[in-house]
């Protein structure tokens, strides 16, 4: 009971110092921009999975918004409080290391969800809703996929930024070096690539006509759970060792 | 707190019976730095004054003992275990820390009351407002605490660090910010904790913040405890020390004849400033001066201390 108690203050007091961030508007104004696009197709008559698949959900979901939300949501998460010094509000409580940290991980991947998953979600029942029942399947594999690729995302950089104060730069560079250009050129590192894993996530209900989707749907949901695992795993074992610096006295 | 001896330089012993605080031999360094060096106490109930300047290592001392860092060497313990990597330890203690962020978002009363469910208090809405009571923060605690002054955040830290009523409670620099009758009103609540059997550690670099409220202090300089025991004793030992003071005066020759022949006075040097004297006896010397200047004649037109700074009285301290 008491351990409940702590979970859903430490997620309460998350979610609000994540909302709270002015940065929130742009990402909601980011997250509007693939229901826009599919308000756009619409109204140009292209219901069609293809294009759709590949300008909206492709190029800008799950390429920019699920990548860009889930890292500043996941970095932030502590990083804010570390860099304040609040932390120790919260290190400070007899409340096991691992409930803070799958307390501010469930945090973190709700509110990443909600925006990247939400707003595919909503574009997809535009665009995509009324193709039948082929559309439907579209959109809910996008969604699948976000989730996933939140999810990943969210945890690895929780742990990125318990071991260093650069998490954000380290996500950006991450996003756009490692799974925008490496993972193109180099397929081999399809097994390390978090993208690669919402694809094979997504292909598991329906298949999309994305450019390169190179995983199987179940080694593409080992790969992802053996992620999350293993970072907050790290998240973890790096909380318990958390020290405080010894300031100016 | 039951006395530890005063005592020089690394030398204070850990007395007898039940400690609530323990270090022994305990040093600290970064790199090549070292911010605490062999330093041992004990510190029953009671409150207790860490005092020394900035950088003196205070900080680090209170972060060892609220388990947020590790000592390089020696041993910490509270309450008779080693609070580092032992959250569990977070039960009996109560920790305010120096800076002075906290969740602005979120109201006074919200605050503690988060810090009472994370402690998992059965009633924590009743020990919350008890706490916020127990600082007198009631007026402001639907306010958010990012309207609050310094003071205000202080107080609400120390609620959040005393609403599950720890049997030691640890505060670096807690009347920071505070205004006089807000530091009175913390002193008093820190002293009544005391009597009620906790043992209360804080931080100052501010003498005057110890004397009033506690009885025993240590005095850390550069690392090292300089001093530790009760607080009129090392009080007297700082003020009763060589004191070098100059005075301006009308005719600062006849002013050095007539302060030549007290005995607090032990040295009257005549430089381009003025008339520089050495006593022994602060309080003395302030008392004579009046009526020696009446006697010689002499219309005295300033006097200053060149080594009344804490930093001066720290390294007398180290010294002995």
């Amino acid at each position: 009971m008491a351990s409940f108690v702590a979970f859903s203050e430490i997620v309460g007091i998350t979610l609000r110092q994540l909302m709270g961030r002015r940065r929130t508007v742009w990402l909601l104004l980011l997250a509007a921009l693939p229901v826009l696009l599919a308000v756009l197709f619409r109204a140009a008559g292209r219901t069609e999975i293809d294009s759709y698949s590949r300008i909206v959900f492709d190029t800008i979901a799950i390429t920019i918004l699920m990548p860009l939300v889930a890292i500043l949501f996941g970095s932030g998460a502590f990083g804010a409080e570390i860099d304040d010094g609040t932390i120790v509000y919260l290190l400070a409580k007899p409340v096991p290391r691992w409930l803070v940290v799958l307390a501010k991980a469930i945090s973190v991947m709700a509110v990443s969800i909600a925006l990247a998953g939400g707003s595919t979600a909503l574009a997809g029942a535009i665009e995509l809703g009324p193709i039948g029942e082929d559309g439907l399947k579209a959109a809910a594999a996008q969604v699948l996929g976000v989730v996933v690729g939140s999810v990943c995302y969210a945890s690895l950089f929780l742990a990125v930024s318990l071991f260093t104060r650069r998490a954000l730069v380290i996500g950006v560079g991450y996003m756009l070096v490692w799974e925008g250009a490496l993972s193109f050129m180099l397929p081999g590192i399809a097994n390390l690539s978090i993208r690669q894993y919402a694809l094979g996530a997504a292909n598991a209900i329906y298949p999309l006509p994305v450019q390169e989707s190179r995983l199987s749907s179940d080694t593409a949901f080992i790969l992802a759970a053996v992620l999350v695992a293993v970072t907050l795993a790290l998240a973890v074992w790096r909380l318990m060792r958390f020290e405080l610096p010894g300031g100016s006295d | 707190m039951q006395a530890t001896p005063l005592t020089g330089p690394a030398a204070a012993p850990i007395e007898a019976g039940p400690l609530a605080i323990e270090l022994r031999n305990v040093a600290r360094w970064y790199g090549n730095v070292v911010a605490v060096n062999d330093v041992s106490f004990g510190l029953g109930p009671g409150v207790t004054g860490l005092l020394g300047p900035n950088g003196a290592g205070k900080t680090t001392l209170l972060h060892m003992l609220a388990g947020f860092l590790a000592p390089s060497a020696g041993e910490v313990l509270v309450l008779g275990r080693s609070p580092h990597r032992d959250p569990g330890v977070y039960r009996q203690i109560g920790l305010v820390p120096e800076r002075e962020a906290v969740y602005a978002f979120l109201t006074g009363l919200e605050y503690v009351r988060f810090n009472a469910r994370l402690q998992g208090l059965r009633d924590a809405d009743g020990a919350a407002l008890d706490a916020i009571r127990r600082v007198g923060l009631e007026d402001a605690m639907d306010r958010p605490i990012g309207t609050y002054s310094k003071g205000m955040r202080q107080r609400a830290k120390v609620a959040g660090a005393l609403v599950h009523d720890p049997q030691v409670l640890l505060l670096d620099e807690p009347f920071n910010g505070m205004d006089p009758r807000q530091r009175i009103a913390m002193m008093d609540l820190l002293g009544q904790m005391a009597e009620a059997g906790r043992t209360i550690l804080f931080s100052s670099h501010i003498l005057e913040e110890v004397e009033r409220v506690g009885t025993q202090i240590l005095v850390m300089v550069a690392g090292r405890l300089a001093a530790s025991g009760d607080f009129h004793a090392i009080r007297a030992l700082m003020t009763d020390r060589p004191h070098m003071i100059t005075i301006r005066s009308s005719d600062d020759r006849k002013l050095a004849a007539a302060l030549m022949t007290n005995p607090a006075v032990f040295a009257v040097e005549l430089t381009p400033d003025g008339c520089s004297v050495q006593t022994a006896q602060l309080g003395a010397f302030r008392r004579l001066i009046a009526g020696a200047s009446r006697t010689a004649g002499v219309r005295i037109t300033e006097v200053f201390s060149e080594d009344e700074s804490l930093e001066k009285v720290f390294e007398y301290l180290v010294r002995r």
